[in-house]
């Protein structure tokens, strides 16, 4: 074992080199030269301690692979788990990492963040390097250092991390260590996070264990999805991800685990996604319960009813996952961003917008639940009544849009449409649940103005097709949840036609598709082509028949998966580079409605 | 001791302390819902668990009332102020102890360490409740407040 200088900073990984390892309480992002380079604790939404993604060199780091350069041979989760594989080639020998976080910690005197990473050689000894190098929060704090016996703590006040090494070897803290990893003896570390508690110290050889029970658990987990499910390889992979975003102790799904990786390199389409989106949330339910997870989609609607218990009837564009109002917006000035994007940004804004859509979403989550036999309690039943009333009173107001555009509110036509949703699935909830005859009227009238509205002032009859915005030449491919709406009859020339626009005016080549048209946002610069909207459309094809071409778009999709399986929120059209926070839970979300609905057409 | 007292105004400061607790709850002030909490105990339908947890609140009230009446008894006084003091002192072990353990007992409750094998679906309220809203330790506090002075009012010292 020697130390080595610090190398200098590794030029920008792109962004879908990044492997997704988690807990359901934080997660960490792993590039494929086995360095940890972001990783908040204890909570998806708490402090940095590896940052190096956007906080540049400074921001922290947890490498562990081969010493010298070497190429990737194989990159893989281990089927249907979370625990993530990298195998290099060095010389004729081959080093392989495995690792994962410990999900199932509860009931046991085990740390609530347990970070589990092996070095094996095979073939032969392999010179490895391990750089363990955290940094807390925003000015990058270095650790105060404690040596021990047993295992090396690094701390900041009431944080504290125990790096724990097996077979016992030397590891500094802030600069590159080489270890000699020999074929019969793998180098296995822990490293376990305590946060205003006692550190819980566990041996490595007991924390492999505990990582491979963690895996039996999950691939059991995995046994209960639907076997009819198409392309379930990609499916599966996409509920590990979104479970793996879904916060266990309070239920909430975090949109993404990541704060300001770009919608365009070096732009300042920076945004905070740690955060819930009752909208995503809303998707999530179906995604689970037509793959047969029920307990997961029941766990989404029962936290969107908590969280939103406090601002009821109106329902917030996007909570903490402990339900609490998103902190301000504001920018990390020293944080150079993602291949200089900048501002790092951290809360949220748009928490303030009013956007009529996503009562559409909630309401037809608890539609969708309903339908499928599980009845709603009495009090989700009052939740949803105050929303639909809230939606026949306030659906001719302008909105924010489910884009969360930061101008002027404006009539999106999209907003409507799922104004017309929220109202329809109440009515049919109503039939078996108790409503005043008045309540009763009053939503039916509004049900049918709006569609009236939508019919007048939302459709471009020259063209055929519904409009991004009242009078609005423009389309948005959030459209493309038409066919699920049910306004029109899934045989409807309106309906095709708004497909058939949104493809060609919104294609921006293969199946990608940009959300609105570009830089019509009113922010400086442009943007990538949004994914989920790409499902989005396999879904409306599907969903009216057309599912030879859904199927192919699908199976195109998957072709620009990153290795992993995994999605940004947004995708290059020309360089194909994932764009946006990632992974992106609505993009996955999306991915398996998409196979439902192919399962379904089929 | 005022063992009648004790009875009758212990089921009436309890039910003027939820009376506050549910006004602040249904006004948007806090996502603290005893009944709910403690009706989950015993049964996973919200609507149920509140009128079994009401019941329950009430024994626990009374069994806290206990302790006011037992200490009037040993101080030889009662006063509005002395009930409001030890109101005080009730709001502040619940939430700094009573309801952060709460996930400890409760198995229907989750703790910031659950898993993804945790069936439980009540969040935990956290460190003085923060979890349940910003305001939760303000509600708390006022209602046990209320608790006290109703019980140092209502009983006698003797």
């Amino acid at each position: 074992m020697n130390r080595i200088p610090r190398p200098a900073q590794r030029c920008p990984t792109p962004i879908e080199d990044y492997g997704l390892i988690g807990d359901t309480r934080t997660a960490a992002l792993v590039s494929s030269d086995g360095a940890i380079d972001w990783l908040c604790v204890p909570r998806f939404d708490g402090e940095v301690v590896f940052g190096r993604l956007v906080g540049g060199p400074d921001a922290g780091t947890f490498r562990m692979g081969p010493a010298s350069p070497a190429p990737v041979v194989e990159r893989r989760y281990r089927p249907d788990t979370t625990t993530l594989e990298t195998s290099w080639a060095v010389g004729a020998s081959r080093l392989t990492l495995v690792e994962g976080m410990v999900a199932e910690v509860a009931g046991r005197l085990l740390p609530t963040t347990l970070l589990v990473r092996r070095l094996i050689a095979t073939g032969g000894p392999v010179e490895a390097l391990v750089e363990l190098d955290p940094r807390l929060g925003e000015e990058h704090h270095p650790p105060r250092i404690r040596v021990g016996s047993r295992d090396t703590v690094c701390a900041w006040g009431s944080l504290a991390l125990s790096l724990g090494c097996s077979p016992p070897s030397r590891i500094d803290v802030g600069s590159p260590t080489r270890i000699t990893v020999a074929p019969d003896r793998p180098l296995t570390l822990t490293l376990a996070v305590a946060h205003r508690e006692p550190l819980v110290r566990v041996e490595p050889e007991a924390a492999w264990n505990l990582l491979a029970e963690d895996q039996a658990s999950w691939a059991t987990w995995t046994a209960e999805v639907d076997g009819q499910v198409p392309y379930r390889e990609a499916v599966v992979r996409s509920l590990l991800t979104l479970r793996l975003l879904t916060h266990s102790p309070s239920g909430a799904p975090v949109a993404a685990p990541t704060t300001s990786l770009p919608e365009s390199p070096g732009g300042m389409r920076n945004w905070d996604y740690r955060y819930a989106w009752p909208r995503d949330a809303s998707i999530g339910v179906g995604a689970f319960l037509g793959a047969g997870k029920v307990s997961e989609a029941r766990g989404f609607l029962a936290w969107l009813l908590h969280a939103s218990r406090l601002s009821r009837p109106q329902l917030p564009v996007l909570l903490t996952i402990y339900g609490r109002k998103a902190p301000g917006e504001r920018e990390l000035r020293a944080w150079p961003g993602y291949t200089d994007s900048r501002p790092v940004r951290v809360g949220n804004a748009a928490a303030d917008q009013h956007q009529l859509d996503g009562y559409g979403w909630v309401i037809d989550a608890a539609w969708v639940l309903e339908r499928a036999g599980h009845r709603l309690y009495s009090e989700t039943w009052r939740a949803v009544r105050s929303f639909a009333n809230l939606v026949a009173r306030r659906w001719s107001e302008p909105d924010a849009g489910i884009w969360e555009i930061r101008g002027d509110p404006t009539h999106h036509v999209h907003s409507k449409l799922m104004a017309w949703l929220a109202l329809d699935r109440a009515l049919r909830i109503a039939d078996t649940h108790r409503l005043s005859a008045r309540q009763r009227r009053r939503w039916s009238t509004a049900r049918d103005a709006i569609a009236e509205a939508v019919a007048s002032r939302g459709f471009d009859k020259d063209r055929g097709t519904y409009t991004r915005s009242y009078g609005s030449a423009e389309l948005d491919a959030a459209l493309l949840i038409l066919p699920l709406v049910g306004l029109d009859e899934r045989d409807s020339s309106r309906l095709h036609g708004t497909i058939d626009a949104v493809w060609t005016d919104l294609g921006a080549g293969g199946p990608l598709l940009f959300r609105y048209p570009p830089g019509s946002d009113g922010l400086a610069g442009t943007e990538g082509a949004f994914l989920p909207c790409s499902f989005w459309l396999v879904q409306a094809l599907a969903c009216v028949g057309r599912t030879r071409e859904a199927r192919e778009l699908f199976e195109s999709l998957l072709d620009h998966a990153s290795p992993l399986g995994l999605y940004a929120e947004e995708m290059d059209p020309a360089s194909k580079a994932h764009l946006g926070n990632y992974p992106q839970a609505l993009t996955h979300a999306a991915l398996v409605q998409a196979a439902l609905a192919l399962r379904d057409a089929v | 001791m005022d063992w009648a007292g004790w009875a009758l105004f212990g089921l009436i400061a309890t039910t003027g302390l939820t009376v506050v607790m549910i006004a602040a709850q249904l006004a948007g002030r806090t996502r603290l819902d005893l009944p709910l909490m403690l009706g989950t105990v015993v049964t996973e339908d919200p609507d149920r668990a509140r009128v079994a947890g009401f019941f329950i609140h009430l024994v626990m009230g009374q069994a806290f009332a206990l302790g006011y009446a037992a200490t009037f008894a040993l101080l030889d006084r009662s006063d509005w102020w002395l009930g409001a003091l030890l109101g005080l002192l009730h709001a502040a072990v619940a939430l700094t102890v009573l309801v952060p353990l709460l996930p400890g007992i409760h198995p229907r409750m989750a703790s910031h360490r659950a898993g993804p094998a945790s069936t439980a679906v009540l969040e935990p309220p956290g460190l003085l409740g923060l979890n349940y809203g910003l305001e939760t330790p303000l509600v708390t506090t006022a209602a046990h407040l209320l608790y006290g002075i109703l019980l140092g009012v209502l009983l006698t010292g003797g």
